[in-house]
């Protein structure tokens, strides 16, 4: 057998509990609701709680290696392929998201009033099993493995539990999500044949590929299969328009999970392999990306704005800062990857809780309609300022994360002749989320109530959030406020490992593009 | 001719070689056996013979997995070049046997709704089973053709066998019709291939022209000849009809739905391994010389087959029509895999085996499924009377969802795994056009088969309808379709389990 | 005169593309049929011509096999074309169109 240590088995843990627990929920028909429950409380704790017990081991000497790592055959050696686990720097902080927005996302559901709770609470719990899996996995196909894993349970989540219209998004979602699912498979397929290092670890398609880059062709060849397979899986312009229709319906834990996290996957796939394994393909494609992130930030933006639908816009507002991550990704430098990573980290604990909060109102409103709301605020106080402050941290207000992610990403972007000029279009998307935003949140909660609305505010069954509305909520603020504190805790470690995968400027075959001088960045941050 | 009786005796004293076919024998007498024990046991015991039926196969297979086993097997020509075993018809062997009991098993439920003989139905499946095991040793072209149409014949009674029905008796014309033009294309090219390697005027002609290995050494210097590159591509028709490949798929779909579902579930699995395999030691055995020619054809016909099958499996209704052009689809993607050996990869073949393990898995869970809620008449099964289906028996729904998404090639199944395997064998053979159109095709299939589920899953809580439980579903029809789901899951996340792979 | 290779292949090769436009083109079964024993026997006339022509005996051998397998194939076909003439009062085969409806 493959070879692990104590703490390895821990990070095995962290993917088996979630799973098990589902599968033995999945026979949960008969179950008492409390049983459910402390079957539930233990297959979305674990996670978290060996996440944080990780973090606090990890060790940052092991730059360029992984941390925690074990390796186990499952019988696809002949090709290259092992079970292979581990975080570094840039795993790290995406699997304490997800553990995070998994374990809130849980909470929420067990007091829930879903139909077949038992079920759903087992698709959740396959979904976080597979979310841990995809970002502690080294070998790069079971990050596929996992991630298609973690996918499934969506499509029947919102198949079964969605709103109005769910059979179409479901499938449309599902189709989109396949091809690009499978796009990103032949992808890495091809970066395994053609690197002919005869093995799927990303540890050694590394080691091979920084010293023997592919040819340009070839680069250009797989960086586009991967840019646009993990691009529709991001809601990449113009394959996003399952997003905002597929999280429309969706129940509010798949769509925490999958817009919180899963969607994520194509990003860490592009930082963490595409890029740094594919230089001179990311140096080619660098206009693509520009172009087309600067589609979802400004043409998505103004879809946003004309959305009279509180979770289609929340789904299209999603689908728009994804933008800001691929032009972090884009500048290729340590600073703007860096950035890239925290705003993905970020994003996924306020966009979660923009959707977890949206069901709440709608539990209150009976309605999504912004224009059939007003004066939410007099009767949900606590509420209301668990949404304005989701919403300021999604516009990017200081104090929050998602503020030092757009941040650095401007800055990596301002550093570079080439890409000044892109701040300029950029900063006017976080105008138009902060209209937008605002918007929502002065037509639900504060102003003179529509005439129907008023009658059911004035009913007086409307109450503020409830305790197990609560507790998910202030978990994921108080992530947001850590990360917005105290970037530095994450950022660290991750701009170590990126300084220490991404080629230095001098091996690059199209240099002009990532101007920065990485060695001194890597000492600013390590200082 | 006194020479040649003399050693085959002294060879036989000396070696007995029908000890080598020992399975194949056994499941000849099981099925005689059969007939016989329907005459002469009393009517009201006749209950025992699917019982008989079911526990001799298991004994055969029993005995044909420890008689050799299938890792580090030793090829071996025995009955004078007739019989060629390696270590893939070894597997095949098994893989054959456990079609025939997941076949007999259906049977069972199928007869106990119908009004028809029931020995027979046992009788044919076994006799196939054991044809389809000397069909893919056969090294030589007599060999091919004898087990080839025992297998075929047997099927058109088979695919008729609901007399009573005028869809079944269409199905077995049509498949009758397609049948035997299919065999006479496939001898039409063997003769031409016999004439030519045999004519005394050409290099390197062979005295024993119809054997492999001997056509093998023939083609590869001769494969300018016009009439062997004719013969050869009569001879991969024949075998692309079995295959059901485009375009010569247009029986299929007709002859699918037509079908009683056991056996429907035969032909797709089964019937087309065994053509595969077939097709597998064709292209890399007599043909490797014609490979200049073949690649491009058999690219063109796999490219077409994927897009068909999938297209029209789009907007069909009838799911045994739609199990018909899905399986299309999937003969598709198995050619990949066969033109990937024929380009060199040498684990391609296992690639192939591989697949066509989890098709089996996969493909008789859902037949397992169709089965069980098919009335007396199951030709008009159509997609809405799976509406609910999850809600009204969520076993079957389960078990229905698991065997479809390993179809569609989702994971953790095993589908997901076979594709990979195909995937990765055509990176290899640098066939990047294929690849391209698979991967169309496989998203493709996730609406049809999606769709499937969508029905069974998705409908509407409020239009609960009370289900009138056709077949009696006892403990052993869980375990089987348990089984398969399990299996299913288990090659898809530990694929070691399934030793093939070298 | 004596009768070559060519003249039996030129022969058995019109007799095998007469079975197929037969298979083809016509609509009633038992013509179908006809037409697919012909193919048939196109086969065995080249199977025999080139086992003389070869020296070998292969093909006669081949022959007898396959004389035994039409002849189960013509059972069959006509046991299948009577029950379902029965059902339908018809044998032709733009009739037989029930299923793919």
């Amino acid at each position: 057998m493959g070879h692990y240590d104590t703490t390895s088995l821990f990070l095995l843990a962290a993917i088996l509990a979630p799973l098990i627990a589902g599968v033995i929920l999945l026979f949960g028909g008969r179950f008492h609701i409390n049983t459910l429950r402390a079957i539930g409380a233990f297959g979305f704790g674990w996670p978290l709680i060996i996440g944080l017990m990780l973090y606090s081991l990890f060790e940052p000497s092991l730059v360029g290696d992984y941390n925690f790592e074990m390796r186990m055959p499952t019988g696809l050696e002949s090709i290259g392929i092992y079970l292979h686990l581990g975080l570094n720097g840039i795993s790290m902080p995406l699997f304490l998201l997800a553990g995070t927005v998994g374990f809130a996302a849980g909470l929420y559901a067990m007091y829930s009033n879903a139909e077949r709770l038992h079920l759903y609470l087992a698709l959740l719990l396959f979904m976080l099993g597979g979310l841990m899996g995809t970002f502690a996995s080294v070998d790069i196909f079971f990050f596929y493995f996992f991630h298609e894993f973690a996918l499934i349970p969506t499509f029947i989540m919102i198949g079964i539990w969605g709103g109005a219209g769910r059979r179409s998004a479901a499938i449309e979602m599902t189709i989109y999500l396949t091809l690009g699912a499978l796009l990103s498979l032949l992808g890495l397929i091809a970066l395994y044949v053609q690197s002919g290092v005869d093995s799927f670890s990303l540890l050694e398609l590394r080691q091979y590929l920084l010293a023997q880059p592919l040819s340009e062709t070839v680069q250009n060849n797989i960086f586009a299969l991967l840019l646009f397979g993990f691009g529709i899986l991001v809601s990449l312009f113009p394959f996003h328009s399952w997003a905002p229709k597929g999280y429309a319906v969706a129940p509010s834990g798949a769509a925490m999970l999958h817009a919180g996290v899963l969607k994520k996957f194509g990003l860490y796939g592009l930082l963490q392999i595409s890029a740094p394994l594919l230089p001179a393909g990311a140096a080619h494609w660098f206009p693509w990306i520009v172009g087309l992130a600067l589609c979802n930030i400004l043409f998505i933006g103004l879809v946003t704005m004309a959305q009279k639908d509180l979770k289609m816009m929340l789904g299209y507002s999603s689908v728009m800062h994804m933008g800001y991550a691929f032009l972090g990704i884009a500048t290729f430098s340590i600073v703007g990857v860096g950035g890239a990573l925290l705003m993905m980290v970020a994003h996924g604990l306020s966009v979660a809780l923009l959707f977890m909060l949206s069901t709440c109102i709608y539990h209150r409103s009976q309605t999504f309609d912004l224009s059939k709301m007003g004066g939410l605020a007099t009767k949900a106080p606590v509420l209301a300022a668990f949404f304005v402050a989701a919403t300021m941290a999604s516009i990017g207000l200081p104090g929050f994360g998602n503020f030092w992610g757009e941040f650095t990403i401007f800055a990596a972007l301002a550093e570079v002749e080439k890409t000044r000029w892109i701040v300029a279009p950029a900063a006017i998307g976080i105008i138009i989320s902060a209209i937008y935003g605002l918007r929502a949140v002065a037509n639900i909660f504060f102003g003179q109530p529509k005439e129907e609305f008023e009658a059911q505010l004035n009913g007086g069954t409307i109450e503020d959030l409830k305790g197990f509305e609560k507790l998910p909520a202030g978990i994921l603020i108080a992530a947001l406020v850590i990360v917005g504190i105290f970037p530095r805790i994450l950022s660290d470690d991750a701009n170590r490992e990126l300084a220490e995968i991404y080629p230095t400027v001098d091996t690059l075959p199209h240099h002009e593009v990532s101007a920065i001088p990485s060695k001194e960045t890597h000492k600013e941050v390590s200082h | 001719m006194n020479d040649l009786l003399a050693e085959f005796l002294r060879g036989y004293t000396a070696n007995n070689q029908w000890a080598i076919i020992m399975p194949e024998i056994m499941l000849a007498v099981l099925a005689l056996g059969l007939l016989g024990a329907e005459m002469v046991l009393p009517k009201k015991s006749h209950g025992l013979i699917p019982r008989l039926a079911l526990w001799g196969q298991l004994f055969v297979l029993v005995v044909a997995m420890t008689a050799g086993s299938y890792i580090g097997f030793e090829s071996k020509s025995y009955f004078s070049g007739m019989i060629y075993q390696t270590d893939i018809t070894q597997f095949m062997r098994g893989f054959f046997l456990v079609c025939s009991i997941l076949v007999c098993y259906l049977g069972h439920i199928y007869l106990s709704k119908q009004q028809l003989p029931k020995t027979e139905f046992y009788h044919l499946v076994i006799i196939i089973s054991a044809a389809m095991m000397l069909l893919v040793q056969s090294s030589n072209f007599v060999m091919l053709f004898v087990a080839l149409e025992t297998v075929t014949v047997a099927f058109y009674v088979l695919v008729a066998y609901c007399r009573s029905s005028s869809l079944s008796l269409e199905a077995g014309l049509k498949y009758l019709v397609m049948g035997a033009l299919s065999s006479s294309i496939l001898l039409f090219g063997i003769v031409l291939l016999y004439g030519v390697a045999g004519n005394p005027e050409l290099a390197f002609n062979s005295q024993d022209a119809l054997n492999f290995d001997e056509l093998r050494n023939f083609i590869a210097l001769n494969s300018d000849n016009l009439l062997v590159r004719v013969g050869a591509l009569l001879v991969i028709a024949g075998i692309c009809f079995k295959i059901g490949a485009v375009p010569f798929q247009i029986w299929v779909p007709d002859v699918y739905q037509g079908s009683p579902t056991p056996v429907t579930a035969y032909l797709a699995v089964a019937s087309k391994a065994a053509g595969f395999i077939v097709l597998l030691q064709l292209v890399t055995g007599p043909f490797m010389g014609l490979q200049g020619l073949l690649v491009p054809v058999l690219s063109f016909v796999a490219a077409a087959t994927i897009l068909f099958g999938n297209f029209a499996a789009v907007t069909q209704r009838n799911v045994k029509r739609l199990m018909g052009l899905s399986g299309i689809a999937h003969a598709g993607y198995i050619l990949v895999g066969v033109i990937a050996a024929m380009r060199g990869v040498a684990w391609a073949p296992y690639a192939v085996i591989f697949y066509l393990v989890t098709y089996l898995l996969a493909s008789f869970a859902v037949f397992g499924v169709m089965t069980h809620l098919a009335g007396s008449d199951d030709a008009n099964q159509e997609l809405d009377d799976y509406e609910n289906l999850a809600r009204k028996r969520p076993f079957l729904g389960g078990i229905l969802a698991c065997g479809l998404g390993s179809l569609a090639g989702i994971p953790p199944l095993g589908g997901f795994i076979g594709k990979l395997f195909l995937f990765v064998a055509a990176f290899q053979a640098e066939l990047f056009g294929l690849l391209g159109i698979s991967v169309l095709g496989v998203v493709i299939s996730i609406y049809y088969y999606f769709g499937w589920v969508r029905e069974c899953y998705f409908g509407n809580a409020s239009d609960e309808v009370i289900h009138d439980v056709k077949a009696p579903f006892n403990m052993s029809d869980r375990v089987l379709l348990g089984a398969l789901v399990v299996g299913t899951v288990i090659i898809g996340i530990v694929p070691a389990a399934l030793p093939i792979i070298p | 005169m004596t009768v070559g290779l060519n003249a039996f292949l030129l022969v058995s090769g019109l007799l095998f593309a007469i079975g197929l436009l037969g298979v083809i083109l016509r609509k009633n079964t038992l013509v179908i049929y006809m037409s697919l024993e012909l193919m048939l026997n196109a086969v065995n006339l080249a199977l025999v011509a080139f086992s003389r022509y070869n020296g070998t005996m292969d093909g006669n051998l081949f022959v007898f096999f396959i004389i035994t397998v039409a002849a189960a194939e013509v059972a069959l076909g006509l046991a299948i074309i009577v029950a379902l003439f029965r059902r339908r009062q018809s044998v032709m085969v733009d009739q037989l169109n029930a299923l793919s409806r």
